[in-house]
């Protein structure tokens, strides 16, 4: 059926149906990726400007930073980019049920850095009275962080669909079905990142693991029902419409997921290291 | 179409497995990052300190885009075309702080403030 | 191609039976509305971008027409000042962000496919997207002006702040109107369009080149097409968080450009600036790829020094970026950061010099035909050298800061503007009408409107020049009378009016031509480049076969190797037919679905902390549900978009050309 699988092999590099040999859709990519280059370096450059000159009244970075839950994000991050290298890499030699565990793996420690941002917002918020609009470093650390959250999002949002999306029945139909399937890996990262890595983390900070079940409840269940679907799911049998020949959908999230990594390499350095000096 | 059937040699049917190396590279990067954290509590000259951390976030940098993004394997031009939008970034983030750390452009009352604070930032 | 098409996107079921992941069926129909807001045709899409930015650009028109009604004589109470600072801030958003980008935008999808000799963009169905957002945009920028006819939509008229925005302007406490909310996000949107349709003409250019088709044979405008693709990723984006701080100043209560709360306004003129000088380069790079296109087709001859016009255009585009704060010479930048912009912005002019003088080269020497394309294309060339001439007098930061805010700046820029970008385009639409219509313009009747442009444009703003030197200040609501500015302002005015009516008639017989042109064949001009190969109005394929290009003029090297090229065309025709037949994109709802998610989420992000009213009465206490209901959609239509694939039909052609459609399972 497809014009490849005739062929016998297919070359991950290139691209004979091309000018240059580069697929469409990863050029397509790699120029979006230098454009958000530029939208990242004006809001970084916005921070920077406003840390230049602080004006009286500003927030101390220094007495509100949490630099070791940030460090281990930057790690978890670090690590969740290998997930993605390592989904690539199994989709590559055509290997389904490796590539979806990476993927989950992938998306599970974007959640991880998520829940890390929302604890440390609040945190920031609430015991360290720094908000939005109270200082001028609060505006622009928490627009910065959080439209490089926002980005994680969408990666986890993409991720997500991609996952589903290796389950699409050769045979055709399953539309429904495809929905609810997404629909649960949506409630699945949405409680983990919004309740339960913060929840843990208080945990780890010393909140009583009784009462995290105990606030959390209403979330936890259904979350809980969430994983289930999502595990009864991923049980499905029968050829799928998915393979080798996918590995560039794979490998363009992937970019932009490495992308987003490589933006907090420079956000730690430059809005959280370079601040203990 | 640049003479595609020259460049095509009769690969086998898979890649080879970069596992190992992928992992390889995740522990490099780890480690780079540990030693950054610890690099800003040493007490060393502030302009070694900054200068280091730039230079080994550039190589973290590096490391991700040339290996997991594998620029290394794809063609010249997809390196090309992100670079055009990094240099371009980079230029003008250096001429923005440029532009705002001149002493012209400092706001009258951060200028009075500075005396006495004891901010150390990052100019 | 056929393959290109098929592989290279989205590789759900191709050609698999109709049993997929379908909420809709598959829009297939070709006239009528449904054909228009599905299309994936990107003669269609430039086409409509092109309607809609006549409409604008007849809009804005009619907004300069007040302003210099308004001015005519000193003291006038023609227009009220509020109603003054409104048209004068659409006026500049609308021809800048609405009428000549979208021109531009046009002709990148009229003409790029077809002179890199391809069937259609590399992402047909993001073409469309960015069609519709776009829309979506122009609408969200406009609305204000209903409360005008309306006074129960409390929108407080346009937005009145100027087309620049400059912070503290932008502030709750000075423009407290929901207008100013919904211009951030009209032009955050518009920008969300040019960036995609950026990305997509990047690829196409780049990937879907016909074989021999090497980067230094392609035409001189799908260089410029490229460059100005470029410009458009890159500069966007810093407007793009300028904006989004602006939004949350607005309405979050952040202190980006509030100085009480520790803020800078000027943050928001570096930013602005560092979007809008590329900006004005992405403006005028298209008009100078027509006029390279148009002068040697009129002076029967190749263009002169080809490879340095587009290294030219590269550089421009290049330096472009490092010029954006001789825009700010008189805010105070230090001795350093002034000198440096003022070097940089000297130095801009050398490519565009030598671009000038390769257009000269160009002319020197050739038989030229003073066709009405030529007409303006010439006048393009004159007109843009003035306006080069006073732009290099702002480099200077001492004679600038003279200049600053003066009348002698909006003399400079409308000669660029009009003068340049706007001769260009109209020289482009004269040129290609008979290829897309089919049918020419009455030379006399074209030669009439150019004369009248020409003369009733030098009329308005030469004297501009003159009224900046003594001191008029620009966005002025009226002058008293005894500043010795009261003849050069009434001059300009009748000036205006006379351009007015030359742009009346222009586009007169344009409609004219439409409905009662005489026919054309399919090179009216004796062409160079591969458009001209095509029939008038080219088919929905294109090409019958793809071609293959052996030199730079690849047309005029058809025309003089007859027998050889239709021998190759035969045996590249039936090689397509016997690999399935031409493959062509499927047609789809929902780029245009998620256009509407976007139009219904942003109108309501916009007013996101105001009760929802309904006759008079509240029924939300906030637009965040709506909002959210847009975005909603917005998402579901980009999954369901993915689902979906690019699927895709093919047509075969007969022994005399006819195509036959055929859809669903070929292999």
């Amino acid at each position: 059926m497809s014009s490849h699988a005739a062929t016998g092999h297919i070359d991950h590099h290139h691209d004979h149906t091309t000018s240059t040999g580069i697929p469409n859709k990863k050029l397509l990519w790699w120029a979006f990726l230098a454009s958000d280059c530029m939208f990242f370096g004006a809001l970084i450059s916005t921070h920077l400007v406003y840390r230049l000159n602080p004006p009286p009244g500003n927030a101390n970075p220094t007495q509100v930073f949490n630099i070791e839950l940030t460090s281990f994000s930057t790690f978890i991050l670090l690590m969740s980019s290998l997930l993605m290298a390592l989904a690539v890499n199994a989709i590559q030699k055509g290997n389904i049920k490796s590539t979806r565990l990476m993927l989950l793996g992938t998306m599970f420690f974007g959640c991880i850095f998520l829940g890390g941002q929302v604890f440390e917002f609040g945190h920031f918020v609430h015991q360290k009275h720094m908000t939005l609009s109270n200082s001028i470093f609060g505006s622009t650390f928490y627009t910065l962080t959080g439209t490089h959250g926002t980005h994680v999002a969408i990666g986890v949002l993409l991720l997500g669909m991609m996952y589903v999306r290796t389950f699409k029945p050769a045979a055709g139909g399953g539309f429904l079905l495809n929905f609810v399937h997404l629909a649960a890996i949506c409630v699945v990262m949405g409680v983990s990142f919004i309740f339960v890595v913060p929840g843990l983390i208080e945990v780890i900070y010393g909140h009583g693991f009784g009462e995290f079940l105990g606030e959390k409840a209403k979330p936890l269940i259904v979350g809980a029902i969430g994983a289930i679907t999502l595990f009864i799911l991923s049980r499905q049998r029968g050829e799928v419409d998915f393979g080798e020949k996918n590995a560039i959908d794979i490998e363009t999230i992937g970019l932009y997921w490495h992308f987003v990594d490589i933006v907090w390499i420079i956000i730690f350095t430059a809005v959280y290291l370079l601040e203990y000096l | 179409m640049s003479a595609p059937a020259a460049t095509q040699p009769a690969v086998a049917h898979h890649e080879p497995s970069k596992f190992h190396f992928y992992v390889q590279i995740a522990m490099i990067l780890a480690v780079i990052t540990g030693v950054e954290v610890v690099l800003v509590y040493l007490p060393l000259p502030k302009s070694l300190v900054i200068g280091t951390l730039i230079t080994l976030s550039a190589v973290k940098f590096m490391f991700v885009i040339f290996y997991f993004m594998h620029l290394r394997w794809d063609k010249l031009f997809c390196t090309i075309l992100f670079f055009i939008g990094l240099i371009l970034a980079g230029f003008t983030m250096f001429a923005l702080l440029h532009l705002f750390g001149a002493d012209a452009s400092k706001p009258l009352s951060a200028a009075a403030i500075q005396s006495v604070a004891s901010f150390t930032g990052i100019a | 191609m056929a393959e290109a098409l098929a592989k290279s996107s989205f590789t759900g079921t191709r050609h698999a039976p109709a049993k997929t992941f379908d909420l809709f069926p598959r829009p297939t129909t070709k006239t009528g509305l449904i054909g228009w807001l599905t299309t994936v045709d990107h003669k269609k899409i430039g086409m409509l971008y092109g309607g809609f930015a006549i409409m604008f650009f007849l809009i804005g028109g009619i907004e300069a027409l007040m302003i210099r009604t308004q001015l005519i004589v000193p003291n006038n109470h023609f227009v009220s000042a509020q109603l003054y600072n409104e048209l004068f801030t659409m006026h500049g958003t609308t021809m800048i962000f609405l009428a000549v980008m979208p021109l531009n935008a046009a002709f990148f999808n009229l003409l790029v496919p077809i002179q890199i000799g391809a069937r259609d963009v590399a992402f047909p169905r993001l073409n469309t997207f960015s069609l519709w957002v776009w829309v979506v945009g122009a609408i969200l920028l406009n609305i204000g002006w209903l409360s005008h006819f309306v006074p129960a939509w409390k929108f407080g008229g346009a937005p009145s702040m100027g087309w620049f925005g400059y912070a503290p302007l932008t502030s709750r406490a000075f423009t407290p109107q929901l207008s100013t909310d919904l211009w951030v996000f009209g032009l955050q949107v518009l920008g969300v369009s040019s960036i995609v349709a950026s990305l997509n003409f990047i690829v196409t250019i780049i990937n879907m080149r016909a074989p021999g088709l090497t980067m230094m044979r392609l035409p001189v405008f799908t260089w410029m097409a490229l460059v100005t693709s470029f410009l458009l990723i890159l500069a966007l984006p810093a407007i793009a968080i300028a904006l989004l701080e602006v939004m949350f100043d607005r309405n979050f209560g952040t202190n980006f450009f509030e100085v009480s709360g520790g803020g800078q306004p000027i943050l928001w003129q570096h930013l602005f600036w560092v979007f809008g000088h590329p900006e004005v380069y992405i403006l005028i790079l298209p008009p100078m790829g027509y006029v390279s296109e148009i002068l040697p087709t009129f002076a029967r001859k190749p263009l002169f020094g080809y490879p340095i016009v587009v290294f030219s255009g590269v550089a421009i585009g290049f330096i472009g970026f490092g010029v954006w704060s001789h825009h700010m010479f008189t805010t105070g930048m230090g001795t350093i950061a002034t000198a440096a912009f003022s070097i940089a912005t000297m130095a801009i002019a050398v490519p565009t010099g030598v671009k000038i003088f390769n257009w000269i080269g160009t002319l020197w020497g050739g038989r030229i035909v003073t066709r009405v394309p030529m007409m303006f294309a010439l006048g393009f060339i004159w007109m843009f050298m003035m306006g080069g001439m006073s732009g290099i007098m702002h480099a200077a930061a001492p004679a600038d800061a003279q200049q600053q805010d003066s009348y002698f700046v909006i003399a400079h820029f409308h000669y660029v503007l009009i003068g340049g970008s706007t001769f260009g385009l109209l020289a482009a639409i004269h040129f290609w009408f008979p290829k897309f219509f089919g049918r020419m313009v009455p030379e006399l009747w074209g030669k009439v409107s150019f004369w009248l442009i020409f003369v009733g444009f030098n009329c308005t703003f030469f004297p501009m020049h003159f009224l900046g030197l003594n001191g008029m200040p620009r966005r002025t609501w009226t002058y008293d009378s005894n500043m010795g500015w009261n003849a050069g302002n009434l001059f300009a005015s009748c000036g205006a009016y006379l351009l007015g009516i030359g742009i009346f008639t222009y586009f007169a017989v344009l409609v004219y031509s439409f409905f009662k042109g005489k026919k054309c064949g399919n090179d009216p001009w004796d062409g160079r480049t591969l458009e001209w190969s095509i029939p008038s109005p080219p088919p929905e394929h294109n090409f019958a076969s793809i071609p293959k290009v052996h030199a730079r003029d690849a047309f005029w090297y058809e025309k003089t190797n007859k027998e050889e090229i239709a021998k190759e065309k035969a045996e590249l025709i039936k090689d397509e037919e016997s690999h399935g037949g031409i493959h062509m994109p499927d047609q789809s709802w929902y780029p245009f679905f998620s256009a509407v998610g976007l139009l219904i989420g942003t109108y309501n992000m916009a007013q996101i902390h105001l009760p929802v009213m309904f006759g008079g009465k509240e029924i939300l206490s906030s637009h965040m549900a709506l909002a959210i209901t847009g975005g909603v959609i917005l998402l579901l239509s980009c999954y369901l978009w993915a689902l979906e694939g690019p699927a895709g039909y093919h047509i075969h052609l007969d022994a005399d050309g006819n195509p036959t459609d055929s859809h669903g399972g070929h292999y």
